[in-house]
């Protein structure tokens, strides 16, 4: 459809652009209203991006978010800022001044055409990218994923030799378009009249902040956190969804997963992840596409699944994907000469104690909020819950503690994409009510 | 030189388009035959599109569209599985259904795109050139070819097919569903029989011809033949044209 | 722009530009003699090859092209029309050409990217595909975006807490509301209710806050005991009739909101339920409201009718109920015994997790029953496997309290269908999409929220009747709705073909297909999403794919033949 910009005077910023702050910011631009959608990553599409397939109609995530991510980029109400953030607001609810540090990607959008030429011939090699787990290591000329938005390469400047040390240039050379551009400096941007703020800052791990040792992760190498095998099982991941244990290349016959690593747990997140039951099941489900013989084994504590069709969803899994689900508590992990993780558990039905042998161990490790949250509510004078999720209250779900400022998605609290995208236009809806002067 | 095959591609725009793209960036290779025909939607692809690629020359024809469940438009790619099962059923009758494919690409499966056409291609260039395709094609071989497109495009299959999801998946107003086995049945008759009165009516665009003489020509029971063209007529496709002795002789309008 | 529209009457005058990318096409063919070979091809008036078609550099070649050489359709040869098209056909339209006069032809992503050891194949490659788009280019028609005007009103159906939410957004937001409740009292679920988890706040004193606001509106406008009986239109402009007593309303609408929320289930034949001794958790709630509990041996059993095989669901809610009960309980009576006997403990997220564990700290004590081993109820006790144990244990009762799901309403079925939206299995309404369009129908201009969804609780319901008021605001917030050219039609000269078989409208995925009043098949533009399904379907080849023609893909399987 096509959209007027309506005759609003005031504007919305989003921050952070996963899939919640994408549909905010599409609601409120196809309502007419002028948005800034700030984002920190040098792409948008956040965590979904990442996603193999996704729960409960195992449909594909980038071929569903692509559209979107697509749709955001190009909307004449949305003005995308990348390698972004909000470093200052004034003002309150109804008329904020936002103040925007936009940070160099030293290559100039809109001019280059996403060619690779510049990371090609770059020879800084080994920088991991985050977006596929760290798996995989890219040059210091970049981009997270071949069809990321912007499609606009980036030079990292914590690596690049020539930002660092002046020396080299290559990739200036090669680049044919001469879209690179070393001057560009770091940009405050002011946005006036700011009727309302949201905030989508969204998800970060638990292996984020935890060593998390004591499940043999980064101790023992078939020990893989939930994400990583995500990047694992996904065709355009690195190892092009052929699933492969990373120790001796072997294709796992048998894979363990265990629930609700970290969270639910007093010593350290005392609350619910929410999806890990569902992407846990979905994930089993896709490894076991590529290979019939996978035998999974999920170790659970409860079995949550409250979302639409989400109980068939299990109940396939169970029938149809050879799937066992185990009521267990954990007790330890070990390997054996091959490396091959033991797993030691009492079973919660039977109250025995017993000892399972597996190829690969695949971790739902507990998502906490944002890293940046802490820095984010500060500036913005907003209050955090006790997990530092942005505080909010059951009967005003999407208001945080200060007038005008929304907040939706995993920001404040874990959940999954129906509900986030949910969220979103609610949120949407209540910062249009407020730029409308209602 | 070795055999080249042409094949040609529909692509949805959503999906298997995007993966083709990806292959692109990814700098995936895969041979060079394959011409592309962007589609928005796989369920745009007319049956009688892929008759028409076998009729300028393709040796073979390759649909792609969005995993199930996940096309753009909701359910284009059901329907995209109903005309190419219909389109397959066709060729059978003419020893050609090796030759086109139906494949699902997501818009994340570069490397499987490459792939798919890799295989496609050498399999084609296995089967050797469509005997439609080449630059001597078989005649006999192209008449039947434009007898099934002449038959598929007619209104009972394309209603047959158009209607297949909702006759074999709801329920009619009695609260009757037929089984997917009825309509099958229903279903290949009707392939079989559309063939015939296709050949019947391209054999006719040459010249008049009586029952017999139709029945001999395309190895047809003549009583079938008969049945055929009191349904022809009926569809005002063919009339008598002159009554020789005591034989008919048919016409096409 | 009268000049414009002569143009592109007139013979076609195509224009090619084969574009270098760098060396990323050029480093591969000759694009030169592509271009040069280009020139050839019918209609071809004028050929070029740019280092960088995007480029100012290039847009601006392509632009004295068409002025210079009069040109009337354009192709460009490059990278995807995926990325670069948008900025191609806006190139075109500045200089006066309709846009979708432009034609795309792929040769880097799909050509010298993907045959980098085989160029010279690449360049055969390039030669064809340029052909195949500009036989597809000369068959290029001038198309308009189709405009329709917006009612800037909108009809919630439903009063709970969802559809109060949703109404009173959108009459904040500007637009006149109309809110159709067919109780004689708004507030669904919310009337029944004590406390409310995870708040411990009476219910009475949400619903009376929401209430006020809603009666407060002067947007906002309820109708009690009354009910929608029917529905005629399309998004923007629905003509609604809603039946209230012997009056009938007529009203002009943009946007229908659908929020009726659920039914409750009563559980007959399940653990000996009978009203009394053996309740379900609402009539606990009215207990409990009433200070009618004198009972001190309680017993609760969770997934009573759901998760089983006639209804797979888990209804999301009644965990939460179970636990906010039995603390009430609890916190009134220390010395009551509660026994809560389920399968899987429902409580995600993080507010919701720690009510199990107080729950456990007060000495609620729970205990896991297997399904296939059900809980036995007998007059004063009930017994249940304890698999931890392996044993068949007892426990007396004076009250069990059966937690039983949030079920569809059954009349959603004629709702569904007078507004020719789906249903799933279990009756509950049917999104678009399960993960993206949680909000929306397949059809335009109809938005579902709350527990008419799913079952969901007052959260979830309050954020969701935000949600569908900001899509349809989407809708509303507009005086005219532009949609793309590209869509499907029954063009005037094609009508005679059309025998009124109805199949198009079988297989349209979005409603936009109907019959009029005289039989006649009217293809509504606003909700055609162009995706042709009807026209490759079609018995008669009646229907026509704007943009995507027979005869603009048959002119391009011609060019595949080298014709
Ligand atoms: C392993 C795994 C599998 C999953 N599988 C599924 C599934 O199959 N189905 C499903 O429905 N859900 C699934 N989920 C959940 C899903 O990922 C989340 O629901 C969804 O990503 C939430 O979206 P969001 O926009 O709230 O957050 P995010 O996706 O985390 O996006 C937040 C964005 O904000 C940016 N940001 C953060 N801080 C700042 C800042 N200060 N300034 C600017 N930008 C900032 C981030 O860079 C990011 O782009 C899964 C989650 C995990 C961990
Ligand atoms: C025993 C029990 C305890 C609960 N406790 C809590 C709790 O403590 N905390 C919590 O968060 N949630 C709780 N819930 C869940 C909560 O009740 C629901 O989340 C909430 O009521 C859903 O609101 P709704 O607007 O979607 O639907 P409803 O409340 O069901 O409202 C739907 C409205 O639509 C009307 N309607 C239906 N059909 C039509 C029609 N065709 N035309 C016009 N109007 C129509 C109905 O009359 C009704 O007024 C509880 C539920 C139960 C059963
Ligand atoms: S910066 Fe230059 S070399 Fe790098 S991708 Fe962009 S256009 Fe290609
Ligand atoms: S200048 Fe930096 S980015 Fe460019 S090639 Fe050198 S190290 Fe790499
Ligand atoms: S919420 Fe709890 S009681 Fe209700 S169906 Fe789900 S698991 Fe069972
Ligand atoms: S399918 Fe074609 S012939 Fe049948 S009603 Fe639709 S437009 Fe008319
Ligand atoms: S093109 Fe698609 S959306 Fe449009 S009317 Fe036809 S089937 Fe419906
Ligand atoms: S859009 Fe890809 S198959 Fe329909």
């Amino acid at each position: 459809m096509v959209r007027k910009l309506g005759d609003n005077s005031k504007s919305v910023v989003v921050i952070g652009a996963g899939i919640a702050g994408i549909q905010a910011a599409l609601d409120l631009g196809d309502m007419g209203i002028k948005v800034y959608l700030v984002e920190k990553e040098p792409c948008i599409g956040g965590r979904m991006a990442q996603l193999d397939k996704t729960f409960p109609t195992l449909d594909c995530s980038i071929c569903i978010l692509a559209p979107k991510l697509s749709e955001c980029y190009r909307h004449p109400n949305i003005t995308l800022y990348t390698l972004a953030e909000v470093q200052k607001i004034e003002g309150s609810a109804g008329n904020f001044t936002v103040e925007v540090l936009k940070h160099p990607r030293y290559v100039k959008e809109g001019v280059c055409t996403n060619c690779g030429d510049c990371g090609s011939i770059c020879p800084v090699r080994g920088v991991p990218n985050f977006f596929d787990a760290d798996l995989v290591t890219q040059s210091a000329a970049q981009i997270a994923f071949p069809a990321a938005v912007p499609p606009v390469y980036r030079i990292n400047p914590d690596v690049c030799l020539y930002l660092n040390y002046g020396i080299c240039g290559l990739c200036y050379q090669n680049c044919g378009a001469d879209a690179i551009d070393f001057t560009q400096k770091e940009e405050v941007i002011p946005v006036e009249n700011v009727g309302a703020i949201i905030v989508a800052t969204g998800v970060d791990l638990a292996e984020n902040i935890h060593t998390l040792n004591v499940y043999g992760y980064q101790k023992y190498d078939n020990v893989v956190t939930a994400m990583e095998f995500e990047r694992l099982i996904c065709a355009s991941g690195p190892q092009q969804g052929h699933l492969k244990t990373l120790t001796d290349g072997r294709t796992p016959k048998k894979i363990a997963f265990l629930q609700c690593i970290d969270s639910r747990n007093d010593r350290t997140q005392d609350y619910c992840s929410s999806v890990c039951c569902m992407y846990t099941t979905k994930e089993a489900m896709v490894a076991y596409e590529h290979d019939n013989e996978l035998e999974s084994y999920v170790f659970y504590i409860d079995l949550r699944a409250g979302g639409k069709g989400f109980q068939k969803f299990l109940l396939r899994g169970a029938e149809e994907y050879n799937i066992k689900y185990i009521k267990s508590k954990i007790s330890h992990i070990e390997v054996d000469e091959n490396q091959s993780p033991i797993i030691t558990y009492e079973n919660l039905e039977s109250a025995e104690i017993k000892q399972m042998r597996f190829d690969l161990v695949v971790l739902a490790t507990c998502i906490i909020p944002s890293l940046s949250n802490e820095k984010i509510a500060k500036i913005l004078g907003i209050d955090l819950d006790k997990n530092r999720f942005i505080k909010t209250d059951p009967f005003f779900p999407i208001e945080s503690s200060v007038p005008g400022i929304y907040t939706c998605g995993c920001a404040r609290e874990p959940m999954d994409i129906p509900r986030s995208v949910a969220e979103a236009s609610g949120a949407a809806a209540r910062a249009a009510e407020l730029v409308k002067g209602g | 030189m070795s055999f080249e095959p042409k094949i040609l591609g529909f692509l949805c725009n959503w999906c298997s388009y995007a993966g083709a793209d990806l292959a692109g960036v990814s700098r995936v290779q895969y041979p060079p035959n394959i011409r592309v025909i962007r589609v928005m939607c796989s369920g745009r692809v007319d049956p009688a599109f892929i008759f028409k690629g076998f009729e300028v020359g393709a040796d073979g024809v390759i649909v792609m569209g969005c995993h199930i469940g996940d096309c753009h438009y909701l359910e284009g790619n059901y329907e995209a599985e109903k005309k190419f099962a219909m389109v397959q059923k066709f060729l059978k009758l003419i020893g050609m259904d090796n030759r086109i494919r139906l494949e699902w690409v997501s818009a994340s499966e570069g490397a499987r795109y490459g792939a798919v056409v890799t295989e496609f291609t050498e399999h084609i260039k296995s089967l050797g050139p469509a005997p439609t395709g080449s630059d001597n094609p078989d005649q006999t071989m192209l008449t039947k070819l434009k007898a099934i497109k002449v038959a598929a495009s007619g209104e009972r299959m394309r209603e047959l097919v158009g209607r297949q999801r909702k006759i074999t998946e709801e329920e009619n107003v009695y609260g009757e569903k037929t089984d997917m086995e009825t309509f099958l049945k229903i279903f290949n008759s009707a392939i079989v029989e559309e063939f015939e009165r296709a050949q019947i009516l391209i054999s006719l665009g040459e010249d008049r011809k009586s029952v017999k003489a139709l029945a001999v020509e395309l190895q047809i029971d003549p009583s079938i033949v008969l049945g055929h063209m009191t349904i022809l007529k009926a569809r005002g496709q063919v009339d008598f044209g002159e009554i020789v002795g005591i034989t008919p002789m048919f016409q096409r309008i | 722009m009268a000049k414009k529209e002569k143009k592109e009457e007139e013979e076609p005058r195509i224009g090619v530009f084969i574009c270098h990318c760098g060396s990323n096409i050029g480093g591969f063919i000759d694009c030169k003699e592509v271009a040069e070979r280009a020139k050839k091809l019918p209609h071809v008036v004028f050929t070029q090859d740019n280092l960088y078609t995007c480029s100012e550099t290039g847009l601006a070649a392509i632009k004295k092209g068409i002025r210079e050489h009069n040109l009337n359709r354009v192709v460009v040869a490059s990278c995807t029309p995926r990325t670069h098209e948008p900025l191609f056909r806006a190139c075109i339209e500045e200089e006066g050409l309709n846009p979708y006069l432009f034609n795309f032809v792929n040769i880097r992503d799909q050509d010298t990217w993907v045959h980098q050891k085989v160029p010279d194949k690449a360049f055969i490659k390039a030669n064809d595909v340029v052909r195949m788009g500009v036989a597809k280019a000369e068959k290029l028609e001038p198309l308009d975006k189709i405009i329709v005007d917006v009612t800037p009103t909108a009809l919630v159906i439903g009063g709970g807490v969802a559809g109060m939410t949703a109404a009173l957004n959108l009459s904040n937001q500007g637009f006149e509301t109309h809110l159709v409740e067919k109780d004689n009292r708004l507030g669904g679920r919310l009337n029944g209710l004590y406390k409310l988890f995870p708040k411990d706040q009476e219910s009475s004193e949400l619903l009376d806050a929401l209430k006020k606001k809603v009666e407060n509106n002067p947007r906002l406008k309820v109708y009690t005991s009354a009910t929608v009986k029917n529905i005629e239109g399309f998004v923007g402009n629905y003509e609604i009739e809603v039946e209230q007593g012997k009056n009938i309303i007529p009203l002009k609408i943009g946007c229908i909101i659908v929020a009726v929320g659920t039914s409750l289930f009563t559980p007959e034949g399940y653990y000996g339920y009978d009203g009394e001794k053996r309740i379900t958790q609402s009539q606990l709630e009215v207990k409990l409201k009433s200070g009618t509990l004198n009972e001190n041996e309680i017993v609760m059993i969770q997934c009573v009718g759901a998760r089983i095989e006639e209804r797979k669901y888990c209804s999301n809610v009644c965990c939460m109920t179970a636990l906010k009960n039995a603390l009430i309980i609890k916190e009134k009576n220390p010395n009551t015994h509660i026994t809560i006997l389920f399968r899987d403990l429902y409580t995600p997220g993080s507010y919701y997790e720690e009510y199990y564990r107080k729950a456990r700290e007060k000495g609620i004590v729970f205990i896991y029953y297997n399904p296939e081993k059900a809980p036995k109820v007998e007059k004063d006790t009930i017994k249940v496997f304890n698999e931890y144990i392996g044993e068949e244990i007892s426990i007396p009762y004076d009250l069990l309290v059966l937690s039983v799901p949030l079920v569809a309403n059954a009349e959603n079925k004629a709702l569904a269908q007078m507004l020719k939206v789906p249903l799933e299995e279990n009756g509950f309404f049917l999104e678009a999409h399960v993960k993206l369009r949680p909000m929306d129908f397949a059809t335009d201009g109809v938005y579902l929220s709350g527990s008419a969804k799913w079952p969901v609780d007052i959260t979830e319901s309050i954020t969701q009747g935000y949600a569908a008021a900001s899509r349809a605001s989407t809708i509303l917030s507009h005086n005219t709705l532009e949609v793309e050219g590209a869509t499907s039609s029954l063009p005037e000269y094609n009508k005679a073909l059309c025998t009124g078989c109805e199949v198009c409208i079988t297989v349209c995925p979005y409603k936009a297909i109907s019959k009029n009043e005289d039989d006649e098949i009217v293809i509504t533009q606003v909700l055609c999403k162009g995706c042709g399904v009807c026209g490759a379907t079609c018995s008669n080849h009646a229907i026509v794919i704007r943009h995507f023609t027979d005869e603009q893909i048959m002119a391009e399987i011609d060019a595949f033949g080298g014709k």
